[in-house]
């Protein structure tokens, strides 16, 4: 069928969105990368400033610790959320009573607004009136009350362990989705053959959903750059710098200390630091992941 | 297995069974040890957050907000799938540049996507927080998947019939695709009512803030441990909850065509 005379109603329909994708997506890919050699002025024209963002943002040691933190996110937290979440999907893929409760309770949390799971949280870990640190005295782990989110040793696993907790039951549908894709004759033949659970996972279920964990891991990447509402109101980065990651300075260097050349600096190392990392895992998947997709 | 099911789900549901329980009691902010079961039930809380702030106007903020990504939504994304079932010259590249937009994450657009608003004059307005919500590319590919589905010779007739292409889309395309539809709203409305870090920007008045943007800065006005807090924590996680717990099947079967895409 010959569409051609159809040509401008298809430019018509296709417009809206494609506006919104190239005015809020692509277009500021490049305007950050002519914004990052800039130094940005409220009034005026901004001034040209060669690489010196660049040179500032090398030397800034709070540029390298919310890239440190985002890393330690990605390659702590990434990979025990998907382990759990593994698990729970391989546990509630099997016929137990209840196991569409448990799939509906353990998926709950991810819809729910991050800022009200992180309030809520950020109550939780209080060290005078949290039920957290009340559950670990009760029980006599220790005397006095932890102040997770202020201490420099548990803050930034406090937050990313809020995360996981959104999170998990997202993964798990993920990897369950995967699981449906598993033929039980595989699984039963194993089972005739005299191959117990572990090894019926290990051996036949985990290589059939290789490219669902790959699927989950590029999701992981997206998620660990680009974590930013809880830790706003749990922490706003602190104690000390202890839980910056890279899109709360960023956000922190723009619209708090108006430093938008710096920003868009910082934004282009961060995309180019999460492509390269999403192409090196594809290419490590062989190129199964396929695609992800970000939150909104 | 069974135990730590359990488990899991103890640790979840307990911190919102929590929440739920300090918004109508107070209790354990002043009890210690807590208990388990409310005593004294009251809303006494839920009437403060109106007292202390303009709750309605900041929820009457997030419902427009909300109803505009919705709409727009609906209206874009099946004009974008409709256009995508004619073939022509530059279609894979319009397909491209949308699967590409999923690797480009909203937080790294903030400051051009800031500059941009402001240039078009709407920061602090509905319309400003709405915009880079009104297009969606899962929702896409929730219509088009539905769109594809739709026998040819449907079509066909109905342009032999004479059907102009923009009726064809609204009495046949969307009639025929209300799962779809149902998919976008249900997305596109959590999307835009949980969204914080774009409000967080481009909302200077006061007036203009939508809920979860008053939700961090009702801190400012209480101690961080009041039950006015957790009941306006309650009163913004309910929509979405609800949202969730009725149309699960809808929800996660549109979250798993969102991932799987691409």
């Amino acid at each position: 069928m010959n569409d051609r005379r159809r040509l401008p109603l298809i430019i018509l329909f296709l417009l809206p969105s494609v506006l919104v994708f190239v005015l809020y997506r692509w277009l500021p890919v490049i305007w950050n990368l002519f914004l990052s050699f800039q130094k940005w002025k409220p009034i005026g024209a901004n001034e040209w400033v060669g690489a010196s963002n660049y040179v500032t943002m090398f030397a800034d040691p709070v540029f390298w610790e919310s890239l440190q933190n985002t890393l330690v996110y990605f390659f702590v937290g990434t990979p025990v959320a998907i382990i759990l979440a593994l698990i729970l999907a391989l546990f509630v893929n099997e016929p137990i009573p209840g196991r569409n409760a448990y799939r509906t309770i353990i998926f709950l949390p991810y819809p729910i607004t991050p800022v009200a799971i992180g309030l809520i949280w950020k109550w939780l870990l209080n060290d005078r009136v949290g039920f957290v640190n009340y559950v670990l005295r009760s029980v006599g782990l220790i005397d006095e009350g932890i102040p997770f989110l202020q201490s420099f040793d548990f803050a930034l696993f406090s937050v990313i362990g809020t995360t996981i907790w959104q999170v998990l039951g997202y993964f798990m549908i993920l990897v369950l989705a995967g699981l449906q894709t598993v033929p039980t004759e595989l699984r039963d033949a194993a089972l005739i053959d005299g191959a117990g659970p572990l090894r019926r996972t290990w051996s036949i279920t985990l290589p059939l959903i290789r490219s669902t964990l790959f699927l989950c891991f590029i999701i992981g990447i997206i998620n660990s750059f680009t974590v930013f509402d809880m830790v706003y109101v749990m922490t706003g980065g602190g104690p000390g710098h202890a839980t910056e990651f890279l899109v709360t300075y960023i956000y922190r260097n723009a619209f708090e200390f108006n430093r938008l050349g710096y920003s868009a600096a910082m934004t282009v190392v961060m995309f180019l630091v999460l492509l390269t990392v999403t192409l090196v895992s594809n290419r490590f998947s062989g190129g199964e992941a396929g695609g992800a997709r970000h939150y909104e | 297995m069974q135990l730590l099911l359990l488990a899991v789900a103890v640790m979840i549901l307990l911190p919102l069974y929590w929440v739920l329980k300090t918004s109508l009691t107070g209790e354990n902010l002043f009890n210690y040890p807590p208990s388990l079961v409310p005593r004294d039930m009251h809303v006494f809380y839920f009437v403060d957050v109106f007292y202390w702030i303009p709750f309605a106007r900041f929820a009457l903020n997030s419902v427009i907000v909300s109803v505009i990504v919705v709409v727009t939504n609906i209206l874009f994304n099946s004009m974008a799938a409709m256009a995508l079932t004619y073939e022509f010259n530059f279609k894979p590249l319009v397909i491209g540049l949308y699967l590409s937009s999923m690797m480009i994450p909203f937080q790294t657009a903030i400051i051009p996507a800031f500059l941009l608003t402001r240039e078009l004059g709407l920061l602090n307005s509905h319309v400003g927080l709405a915009l880079p919500l009104m297009s969606t590319i899962v929702n896409i590919f929730v219509f088009k998947s539905s769109f594809d589905a739709i026998p040819r010779s449907i079509i066909d007739s109905a342009r032999i019939d004479g059907v102009s292409e923009w009726r064809l889309l609204d009495t046949i395309y969307l009639r025929l695709s209300s799962p779809a539809i149902a998919t976008n709203v249900i997305l596109a409305f959590v999307w835009s009512w949980n969204n914080f870090i774009w409000p967080l920007i481009i909302v200077r008045d006061e007036a203009m803030q939508t809920l979860p943007l008053a939700l961090s800065r009702f801190l400012s006005y209480f101690e961080d441990t009041s039950g006015q807090l957790y009941a306006f924590v309650v009163l913004v996680a309910i929509p979405v909850i609800a949202i969730f717990l009725l149309n699960q099947k809808r929800f996660i079967s549109g979250i798993l065509a969102g991932a799987m895409k691409g």
